[in-house]
């Protein structure tokens, strides 16, 4: 400020010094002149300086502070300081604020930040995408105008103690949604998409339903028959057959439990030991089970010759394709065609079982692997089916990183493909026997024997 | 909008504003549980959804009347009585959706009253139910953001009902020639279809009425490509 001062008053004696002499050497006329013409000349300086000034902070840019001459130097200098450190401090903040919204846009779950009013004031794009938001255009516009569901609405009016709501939004999304309150008045929307909890939950429900009722009905005939056996009074041959009967209704609970636990090893037993699976003497046995089934009375072939082998377990792959091969037999007419195939690939290997059977609607096709989803109630149950043996298949499958695609036109036949990745393929070894040895084969897994298509 | 000395008019009209919006919530939900009981059948849900109808009709009454309250005590202009215009109208459209809901839950309790028919048409429906329930959504979201151009591209998705309605009409009509049995319920499936293709209708109208407020212009009665204009 004094230095400021200093400068005024220094040149406003040097503009009167250089009038005084001009005045003493040429009359005071003009003296007075130069003296107007210098103080005018301070005063244009001044005023440009203001102008500067004025112009910059109309849109005051970093960094582009105007320089200046005279008193205005410390003035502009002192300004370019300060302009300085504030907008360290504004990029400071900005980074703050910046990387606190990429944390909330990085959580899973989506959130809406809201005001007293329940007005829109931030949302992260998992909110976006969950409730329709559009984070710029809906600033500040009340939430309940766009989220118009009943429950939604009487949840926000109703304050942070009630408990969550849950909402439907767009194709069959459930979403559940939070309020947490904070700071002074402002609230925090949490959005959960739940679909695939509750997907879950009511597979477990219908799991237990499923097996209750499955094991139900074999016991009710056997108990039935228990009943007619002890109180009646039959006849040897008659005794014979509810006899018959009453064991095959339990080696059919007996069949369900044994698949169950197959199951449950393969969920929760560690991935099989990498053993090297040779293929072809597997599709031989593979095409030698399925002529035996059969029975002459379908058509099956083996297509494809084998230059790779497969790393994994036998016994459950054998199992896996057994399956298939079996259920490719069972539901084929008398007649049809079953072909077994194997093809090589740089991208991996695959076998597959094609049939000219009566094919299985497309909206069939991806609940086919459910457990006890059953296409036709009466029927799989007839030929024996437990209604668990696809989701064996695709549990021994998914244990070697192997997928099941499935194709079928329904009256032309259906296609089992079983996808393996390269990594899962092993060249053929040298020496490996061509044929399987004649040694009697390993006992049937399980899952070998037939089992339902679904 | 326009910032007005008076503060209350603002939020006098804001919340007239939100409760059209909550009313077209409600709306949307009768529609969404009217089709579920079609689906279902299941008759509580088919009850209730009747029952709440009265609760549709008290919300139209209510906002007429509050309509009506600022015209007389404030006298809006230009976008303000516009804006009061249109939710007038809007308001109408949404009760009439409701009951089309209504309509709708009426018609599936005959349908499953009679038990079991086969006439295999509920996923048609439940496909053009769920163009015009997005319709509808579309043109409430139009509403709440004054979006012109959204309101304008619902406008353009009627015409996508209009002929789903028609190819369902045919399908019915081949049913019934087919096996008269299925004729009460094939009239019956009618009758919910025309209440989806109504609703679809609605949402335009609705529609319609964001374009006026918003550009001061009236689309009624135009075809879509006048709009583009």
């Amino acid at each position: 400020m004094r230095q400021i001062a200093r400068h005024a008053a220094a040149s406003i004696a040097a503009i009167a010094a250089i009038a005084g002499i001009a005045g003493a050497l040429s009359g005071a006329a003009w003296g007075w002149g130069v003296l107007a013409a210098g103080l005018g000349a301070l005063l244009l300086h001044h005023l440009s300086h203001l102008s500067r000034l004025a112009r910059w902070l109309e849109a005051p840019a970093a960094g582009r502070v105007p320089e200046g001459t005279g008193s205005w130097s410390e003035v502009l200098t002192a300004l370019h300081r300060y302009e300085r450190a504030a907008s360290a401090r504004e990029a400071a903040l900005a980074d703050a604020l910046v990387r606190f919204r990429r944390a909330a846009q990085a959580l899973p779950d989506g959130v809406v930040i809201l005001d007293a009013e329940n007005r829109i004031e931030w949302c992260n794009t998992t909110a976006e995408m969950h409730l329709q938001l559009d984070g710029r255009a809906d600033h500040g516009q009340p939430l309940a105008n766009l989220v118009r569901e009943p429950r939604f609405v009487e949840y926000l009016a109703a304050g942070e103690d009630a408990p969550p709501v849950r909402i439907e939004r767009g194709a069959g999304r459930a979403l559940t949604l939070q309020l947490i309150p904070y700071g002074r008045q402002q609230k925090l929307l949490l959005s959960r998409d739940t679909t695939q909890a509750e997907r879950v939950e009511t597979m477990r429900r219908d799991f237990v339903a499923n097996v209750s009722h499955e094991l139900r009905t074999p016991l009710t005939v056997l108990v039935g028959f228990l009943e007619t056996v002890r109180e009646l009074d039959l006849d040897a041959q008659r005794r014979r057959d509810y006899l018959d009967m009453m064991r095959e209704q339990s080696s059919r609970m007996q069949r369900i439990i044994d698949d169950l636990l197959t199951l449950s090893v393969l969920e929760s037993a560690p991935p099989p030991a990498a053993e090297r699976v040779r293929v072809r003497p597997l599709l031989e046995r593979l095409l030698a089970d399925a002529r035996a089934l059969s029975g002459e009375r379908h058509e099956v072939s083996l297509d494809g010759s084998p230059t790779l082998d497969l790393a994994g377990s036998e016994h459950e792959l054998l199992g896996a394709f057994g399956n298939l091969v079996s259920n490719a037999i069972r539901y084929t007419p008398p007649g049809g065609k079953v072909q077994l195939l194997w093809r090589e690939s740089a991208g991996g290997a695959s076998f597959a079982v094609q049939d000219s059977g009566a094919g299985i609607a497309a909206e069939h096709i991806p609940r086919l692997t459910e457990r006890f989803y059953r296409i036709d109630r009466g029927r799989s149950r007839d030929t024996g089916g437990t209604g668990l043996g696809l989701a064996i298949v695709k549990h021994a499958l998914a244990r070697h990183q192997a997928t099941l695609h499935v194709e079928s036109t329904p009256g032309a036949g259906s296609r089992f493909t079983v996808r393996f990745p390269a990594q899962r393929t092993l060249p053929l070894s040298k020496g490996a026997p061509a044929t399987p040895p004649a040694a009697s084969p390993p006992p049937p897994p399980a899952t070998s024997r037939p089992g339902g298509r679904s | 909008m326009t910032e007005h000395a008076s503060k209350q008019y603002d939020l006098d009209l804001d919340s007239i504003r939100s409760r059209v919006l909550q009313m077209g919530g409600l709306v949307e939900s009768q529609i969404r549980r009217a089709l579920e009981a079609f689906g279902s059948g299941e008759r509580a849900l088919i009850e209730q959804v009747i029952a709440d109808d009265h609760r549709v009709n008290a919300m139209e009454v209510a906002l007429d009347g509050d309509c009506s309250q600022v015209i007389v005590k404030r006298q809006p202009a230009a976008g303000d009585l516009r804006m009061i215009f249109a939710i007038t109208k809007t308001v109408t459209d949404l009760e009439r959706i409701g009951d089309e809901a209504r309509k709708i839950a009426r018609m599936s309790r005959s349908i499953h009253e009679r038990g079991a028919q086969s006439v295999p048409l509920a996923v048609d429906v439940r496909h053009a139910a769920e163009l015009a329930i997005a319709m509808l959504q579309r043109s409430l979201d139009a509403f709440a953001r004054l979006d012109a151009e959204a309101a304008a591209e619902v406008i353009r998705a009627d015409a996508g009902i209009d002929s789903e309605f028609r190819s369902i009409l045919r399908q019915l009509i081949t049913f019934m020639m087919e096996d008269p049995r299925t004729i009460s319920t094939a009239l019956d499936i009618v009758w919910i279809a025309k209440a989806v293709e109504r609703i679809g209708d609605h949402a335009k109208n609705m529609a319609e009425y964001v374009i006026y407020i918003v550009k001061g212009t009236d689309v009624r009665h135009t075809s879509p490509e006048q709009l583009e204009a």
